[in-house]
């Protein structure tokens, strides 16, 4: 396959383009659901996919034209090479805004740049993954109460990525993310449904599904339990409190309202609230966040992502540095236009869309409290647990809902609190984060996903400790 | 592939695929789903341009065997790439012994319904069109105030799918639409207040005259705000736009058949009881003309056909495709879909058949938008855009809790000035109930619904 895309780079060349870039994506998915209910057990999704495909990207004049085809024969690999072509010529024409970059060296990728698994999941039949969901969701059946359903899940997308451009890159190395999922949803007596969910997700090998606690048992347990202990919860006040916000929602803090004002296509344009603000104290001394594609994947879990779409090697960006911004997350162009460093953020979803400034793993970095001190510095409020996501707008602001919590009084948890709304602007709440745990806890799903410009749902990594923030709003009943 | 040809090249392979895979397991039963689209769109963001031009084209093939299925999908409609899916899918299939005893076989053949009108002038829009249609729309947003940050797109789509199934079902269907849509963000110091307009229709190639205009002016006239201080309930005025986010939040998924059968839509047992006002009437027309969603067939090849959901406030029925439809005892209202509807994939065939609607449409008022706002004599609010986390409601209570940024008070009959964001909460079903007037202001929206500005009281507001 690398001499079918250096022959479509050279193509490029010839038709007149500044700059090629050529990618071959290989991918298999598998998607594994048996939902449980009261009167129904059924296997309802039993799922393979192949997704194969060239992405070429012409540049001319510092304006990219992109195209695609899912063909792997010459003449429809060189008509795509054609169309990009056409479409970055005639795009030229109306950009008042060239992103245009420099050459770097060549990039040659090793074969180290692939993780090691114990147990790839291509080596284990459908029947081995059919069994963890059966494990998962038998214990969560066993555990749970009032149950109404339960969702077991698994998921797994691994495969070869092939890219190369004018310089002649010649990389090759293999994706790969594994997602166990559980959820259970229970009705109480009053007719309400509440539910909670549990995970075990990013670029791992299966045998992490035989540590004791990430069994499909303890994934089961978990989400049974406290969809058992939802049953009594109350709803949480309104109002605002002093929070901590578990790991989980950390993550999704830290990527959904933070990480993406800090693309750098969005500061490049002028439209996030970041733009010009290099240098400039947003948060606390204790607001640190990071996005990286080679996290310490053995430790802290998370997505490996070793280089983007655009051939560019991952780094680790300190995005936010003890509050102070620093770095945005880059493609080439925005690179040079913002004279800072590519950073390895240039991806797409697959190869029917152009690579875009994305995440890899965005983070808060750990602190140095205990639970019990991060409890204790709460003083009362709320420990809010979870999300199944929420919204954000351009200019920082957020709601997202925490699937469940616990109200919390002079430092000790009093009761359960039910599935809460929390909003806010970022850029006001970074100003108020008082303290962090010391654990760092990276995920990467397969499950959802991250959206931008049409691209949904991306694999990304997210996480975080536990943050202690103040005057976080809840609610919005009257 | 040029447009007049792709059923005919797509129905082929479709039965050869089928062949094929009954050589693999002559005692399984097999539907084959070949896709193929060219996809053209152009944006601008603050004069940085990205052009994308591409072929979408994959397969997917469902096998059944003993209530066992399996789906698998791959990309490209050569027959290596099909033949990839036929071999994974008996695979799968072969490596289970777990049964879906609701599974009872694939879409009976039936003849097909319409296709949709279009305007043969989509499929002759070039690059260069779409180049100059952005364009045009930038200028006419800068024009209106220098000072606004413009980000346009402008795409034209166009092709076909085809599915045969072992019951003898062999069917194809193409459309095309092209749409535009214009964000602003008007900036004033710190302060941002963002606004978009859109147009998606297959009806004529696309005129973008007085959209980024209108885009423009919205973001603007959002600057300065005040803060509503007050914490009560009060009726909102929510525009097409908005209303659509209502419908497609709460309507669309709890008549979603899947949602009734598995016991989580909160309308599952209340067929024939009044559930809205008398003035709300909403049907779901996969067979209107002009819909984005018409096709002739669905995606597991049953006649699209046009659904009741409501009727002057009484609910009348809900959305099926042929395995739900059959669970319900109602059959098939033509509603599968391989991830259709607003937000769905650019790779459609990689997604086993689900349900979801075609083309919801919310039946007109009489008022006029400004008659609507003159019926409110006391304090309420004007939401002009969709509130931020709607989507996230539960499909099961219709409790709600979203955040309104772009949002107008009202007072005695008149529109006000912008406020800060204000939070609104309640359930949509009340709010249906709660209906005060349906405007005659109906918009087409890429949301899939097609609706006027609703009226609703009763919703709690904090801001």
């Amino acid at each position: 396959m690398l001499d079918k895309l250096q022959a479509a780079v050279s193509l490029g060349e010839r038709l007149g383009a500044d700059f090629v870039e050529a990618r071959f994506d290989d991918l298999t998915l598998r998607t594994l659901r048996r939902i449980k209910t009261r009167n129904d057990d059924t296997w309802k999704d039993i799922i393979s996919k192949s997704r194969t495909g060239i992405g070429i990207t012409c540049y001319f004049d510092g304006t990219p034209g992109y195209s695609f085809t899912a063909s792997e024969k010459n003449t429809d690999i060189e008509e795509t090479v054609n169309r990009a072509f056409r479409m970055a010529k005639a795009a030229s024409t109306a950009a008042s805004l060239k992103l245009s970059f420099d050459r770097r060296p060549r990039v040659k990728s090793r074969p180290t740049d692939t993780l090691a698994m114990k147990i790839h999941p291509q080596n284990k039949s459908q029947e081995f993954k059919m069994d963890l969901i059966n494990r998962m969701v038998e214990t969560a059946a066993y555990h749970g109460k009032e149950i109404e359903n339960i969702t077991g899940a698994y998921g797994e997308m691994y495969g070869q990525k092939i890219f190369t451009n004018s310089e002649e890159s010649d990389i090759n190395w293999e994706f790969l993310v594994v997602d166990l999922h559980c959820r259970v949803t229970s009705k109480t007596s009053t007719g309400d449904l509440v539910f909670a969910s549990k995970r075990k997700a990013g670029s791992l090998g299966l045998e992490t599904y035989k540590q004791k606690e990430n069994t499909p048992e303890a994934i089961g347990k978990i989400a049974g339990e406290f969809a058992a202990e939802q049953l009594d919860a109350k709803a949480c006040p309104a109002g605002k409190f002093p929070t901590l916000i578990d790991n989980d929602l950390t993550g999704v803090l830290a990527h959904e309202s933070f990480g993406h004002l800090s693309e750098a296509d969005y500061v490049t344009i002028g439209v996030s609230p970041l733009a010009g603000k290099i240098g400039k104290r947003l948060g606390t001394k204790h607001a640190t966040i990071v996005d990286g594609g080679i996290p310490d994947v053995e430790k802290t879990g998370g997505l490996w992502l070793p280089f983007d779409d655009q051939g560019t090697p991952a780094s680790m960006t300190t995005i936010l540095d003890k509050g102070v911004l620093k770095h945005f997350l880059h493609n080439r162009g925005t690179a040079q236009k913002l004279v800072q460093k590519p950073t390895g953020n240039c991806r797409a979803i697959h190869f029917g869309f152009m690579p875009i400034p994305r995440m890899t793993n965005t983070f808060f970095t750990p602190g140095d409290l205990t639970e019990e001190e991060a409890l204790e510095k709460l003083g009362t409020g709320v420990y809010a647990i979870q999300t199944a996501g929420g919204q954000v707008q351009g200019d920082g602001s957020f709601l997202f809902k925490a699937n469940r919590g616990y109200w919390v009084e002079n430092g000790h948890i009093q009761y359960p609190i039910r599935e809460v709304a929390l909003s806010g602007n970022i850029l006001q709440l970074l100003q108020r984060v008082e303290g962090a745990t010391r654990e760092l806890e990276l995920w990467g799903t397969y499950f959802g996903g991250c959206g931008k410009g049409g691209q949904h749902p991306l694999p990304t990594g997210l996480g975080g400790p536990k943050l202690l923030i103040r005057d976080v709003t809840f609610g919005g009943q009257a | 592939m040029e447009y007049e040809k792709i059923k005919d090249a797509l129905l082929a392979e479709v039965d050869s695929g089928l062949k094929f895979a009954n050589t693999l397991d002559q005692r399984a039963d097999f539907e084959l789903f070949l896709y193929y689209r060219s996809e053209s769109n152009v944006e601008i963001k603050q004069g940085v341009v990205e052009a994308t031009d591409g072929i979408v084209a994959g397969n997917a093939i469902r096998a059944a065997k003993d209530q066992r299925v399996s789906f698998s999908a791959s990309s490209g409609i050569a027959p290596n790439q099909i033949r990839r899916s036929v071999h994974n899918a008996v695979a799968s299939l072969k490596a289970t012994s777990e049964k879906d005893t609701r599974f009872k076989g694939f879409c009976e053949p039936k003849p097909p319904g319409k296709e949709g009108k279009f305007a043969h002038e989509i499929l002759d829009l070039t690059t260069d069109d779409l180049v100059k249609l952005s364009l045009q729309l930038i200028g006419d947003m800068t024009n209106v105030n220098g000072r606004v940050l413009a980000a346009v797109e402008c795409q034209r789509s166009w092709g076909g799918f085809a599915i045969g199934n072992s019951l003898g079902l062999q069917q194809a269907s193409t459309s095309a639409h092209n749409a535009c849509s214009a964000y602003a963000m008007a900036i004033d110091g710190e302060e941002r207040r963002t606004a978009s307009e859109e147009l998606v229709t297959r009806e004529k190639a696309l005129d973008v005259t007085g959209i980024g205009q209108k885009a423009a002016a919205k973001a603007l006239s959002m600057l300065g705000t005040q803060k509503l201080n007050q914490t009560t309930k009060l009726p909102t005025l929510w525009v097409p736009w908005a209303a659509a986010s209502y419908v497609l939040t709460s309507l669309q998924q709890s008549a979603q058949g899947q949602a009734v059968v598995e016991g989580v839509s909160p309308l599952r047992n209340r067929l024939g009881e009044e559930i809205a006002h008398s003035s709300f009437t909403l049907i779901d027309d996969g067979q209107d003309p002009l819909g984005i969603s018409t096709e002739a067939i669905d995606a597991e090849g049953h006649p699209q056909g046009k659904a009741a959901i409501i009727q002057q406030g009484i609910l009348k029925g809900f959305l099926f495709d042929s395995y739900y439809g059959r669970i319900a005892g109602k059959g098939s209202t033509g509603n599968c879909t391989r991830s259709g509807g607003p937000f769905g994939s650019r790779l459609p065939y990689e997604h086993a058949p689900s349900i979801f609607s075609k083309n919801l449409e919310v039946t007109a008022g009489t008022k006029s938008q400004e008659d609507l706002i003159a019926s409110i004599d006391r304090r309420g609010l004007l939401i002009t855009d969709i509130p931020i986390g709607i989507f996230h409601s539960t499909v099961a209570t219709g409790e709600f809790s979203a955040v309104a940024n772009s949002v107008f008070l009202i007072e005695n009959g008149e529109k006000k000035y912008p406020l800060d964001p204000v939070s609104i909460a309640g359930n949509f079903y009340t709010g249906l109930k709660q209906l005060q007037g349906i405007g005659n202001d109906v918009e087409i929206t890429s949301l899939f619904v097609t609706t006027p500005s609703l009226l609703i009281d009763g919703f709690s507001v904090t801001g």
